[in-house]
């Protein structure tokens, strides 16, 4: 999974996690995907990973499908704990959760909730930005 | 195209050795801080009614040997994986001499399922055997640094915080849990022994706070 962040062919890398019925994460996924999209051509990847059930994956790609993602994205099999403390420390697990890495795979940002486009499209600004170290300040 | 879907296993988080160990959230995040371990018992005394209509705090909900605080609410899918363990604990801790209660602290504007009609037929689905109320601020929440459903504080004798975490290492299927980091630590309590393990974690449903007072 994190091995994505630093995979090379992208100067940015935000890591959004949600699940089909979580409806804070299904209320932000347009706005994100649009912040993204906006930036694809600036080196933006977006790693959508879902912590559905297994038995729920059918309604993962239709959620996906219907919103219209066509891009590789991963639901979550390991170890729960495991992977939010070695995403972030400091993430208690709630979801949506949003992680923004710049190019060199330091974190930006971090937010647990939902968030708008002006939200999403900030983190993502200052993770193309060449003065990328700066971390994200709260509203 | 297709959309195509992998796994994000743990073997592949590994290979970057990122850390582990607890921390505070980053500059600017906007995660409020859990109540650390060794910390008392927030707003033990304030008043919240409970699904029989009966008005009822921490405090009067305690327990001799410890009180397992868990926040809980209907709608969550995490919540339902995990609610029958939590029943479970809840129900058998008072006959340890700990006791429990479960807090509702969602909006129920953005969950309908998560009224007071809702938590009832819960609680009687479930069978409970100790309170559950409702956090009709939030407020109880933000004292405790909660931040999902279900989450788990558990106090000792001396109202000291000794576990804060989730229930056990599989929602999804009870039949293989590895980990009943819960019920281990509320034996631990019950028996004045130390907690065998004192903080974990699980993903579970943001709790959707209602606005602060007087914003």
């Amino acid at each position: 999974m994190l091995a994505l962040i630093q995979r090379p062919g992208a100067r940015a890398t935000m890591v959004n996690v949600w699940a089909t019925w979580c409806a804070p994460c299904r209320a932000e996924f347009p706005a994100m995907l649009r912040a993204a999209k906006a930036r694809r051509g600036r080196g933006l990847r977006l790693v959508l990973v879902s912590t559905d059930f297994p038995e729920q994956l059918a309604a993962v790609r239709k959620f996906l499908r219907d919103q219209g993602v066509r891009d590789t994205a991963y639901i979550e099999t390991g170890e729960p704990m495991a992977f939010i403390n070695a995403l972030e420390p400091s993430w208690s697990g709630a979801i949506p959760a949003t992680l923004v890495y710049d190019g060199h795979g330091r974190q930006v940002a971090f937010w647990e909730g939902a968030a708008d486009s002006t939200r999403f499209s900030a983190a993502a600004d200052r993770a193309l930005s060449p003065n990328s170290s700066v971390k994200e300040a709260s509203p | 195209m297709r959309n195509h879907i992998r796994a994000a296993g743990l073997a592949a988080l590994l290979v970057l050795g990122v850390g582990v160990a607890a921390a505070q959230p980053p500059p600017g995040s906007d995660v409020p801080s859990a109540l650390a371990l060794g910390a008392s018992i927030p707003m033990a005394k304030t008043a919240m009614i409970g699904v029989d209509g009966k008005s009822l705090s921490i405090a009067a909900a305690a327990g001799k040997k410890g009180t397992l605080v868990i926040f809980m609410c209907h709608h969550c899918p995490w919540v339902k994986a995990w609610q029958d363990r939590i029943a479970t604990i809840g129900n058998a801790a008072a006959g340890q001499g700990v006791g429990a209660i479960a807090i509702n602290s969602n909006d129920p504007g953005a969950f309908p399922e998560d009224d007071v009609a809702g938590m009832k037929e819960q609680a009687t689905q479930l069978g409970l055997k100790f309170p559950y109320v409702v956090d009709a601020t939030s407020d109880v929440a933000r004292a405790f640094g909660a931040t999902r459903t279900p989450e788990a504080f558990l106090f000792d004798a001396t109202g000291k915080l000794v576990y804060h975490g989730t229930v056990d290492d599989n929602a999804h299927d009870a039949s293989a849990v590895s980990k009943p980091w819960l019920q281990d630590a509320v034996a631990a309590v019950a028996g004045a022994k130390a907690v065998p393990t004192a903080e974990t974690k699980a993903f579970g449903c943001g709790i959707k706070f209602r606005a602060k007072s007087g914003t």
